[in-house]
C-alpha cells in the first residue's frame, strides 16, 4: 500500500528525478571493495540493474557497472545467483 | 588485492604477503599498510575452494614494479586471485566496509 516510486507518472507532471548517490558526495570514488554498497545496483538474479532503477547519473552508473565487474573478479559478488 | 589460499595458516599468509611487500619495495615502490579482511567467503567456487584470505595493500609503483609484481603473483601457487588497480588521484583513504560472514 502506497508503495513510493520513482518512475514518472502516467499523465501530470513529470517527478523531478533525484540526484544520483554518488554525486551528492563530492568526489566520489565507486568502489569495488565496498560490495554491500555495489549490492545495491544488482538485481537478486545478480544483474546489474538498469540506471531507470538505480536512480545514477550517467557516469556513475557506468563506474559503478566496473566496479561491480571487478568485485565479481574478485568473488565478493556472485556472477550469477542460484543455479 | 589479492586471495591467499584458504589451506596456509595466518602466519604463512602473513609471509606470502610480505614477500610481495618486499618485490615492491625493492623495484622501487612504496608500499602501504596491508589490509587484513582475513578469511571469508567467496562468492563463488574458483578451484574448489570456497573461502580465501583477503588483503587488500595500497602502494606505488617504480619503473619495473607492476611487470615484476603481476608476474610473481602469477605464478604463485599460494595466491587464488590477484587485481592490481590504478586508483583515481581524488581517491581519500577511506575505512573499508566491515567484511562480513553473511554471503548470498
Amino acid at each position: 500500500m502506497g508503495r513510493k516510486r520513482n518512475g514518472p507518472p502516467r499523465g501530470g507532471r513529470p517527478t523531478k528525478s533525484k540526484p544520483c548517490m554518488f554525486c551528492k558526495e563530492n568526489g566520489a570514488y565507486v568502489d569495488y571493495k565496498d560490495y554491500n554498497l555495489l549490492r545495491r545496483f544488482i538485481s537478486d538474479r545478480g544483474k546489474v540493474r538498469a540506471r531507470r532503477v538505480t536512480g545514477l547519473c550517467p557516469q556513475h552508473q557506468r563506474e559503478a557497472a566496473s566496479a561491480i565487474k571487478r568485485a565479481r573478479e574478485m568473488a565478493l559478488l556472485p556472477y550469477v545467483v542460484g543455479r | 588485492m589479492l586471495i591467499v589460499i584458504p589451506e596456509l595458516d595466518e602466519e604463512q599468509v602473513e609471509n606470502t604477503i610480505g614477500r610481495f611487500r618486499t618485490i615492491i619495495e625493492r623495484t622501487g615502490g612504496e608500499a602501504g599498510e596491508v589490509n587484513h579482511w582475513g578469511r571469508r567467503k567467496l562468492a563463488y567456487e574458483i578451484d574448489h575452494r570456497t573461502d580465501g584470505f583477503y588483503a587488500v595493500m595500497e602502494f606505488t609503483a617504480g619503473d619495473r614494479t607492476l611487470t615484476e609484481l603481476k608476474r610473481l603473483l602469477r605464478v604463485s601457487d599460494d595466491v587464488l586471485r590477484h587485481m592490481v588497480v590504478k586508483l583515481p588521484p581524488s581517491y581519500a583513504h577511506r575505512p573499508l566496509p566491515e567484511p562480513t560472514e553473511a554471503m548470498a
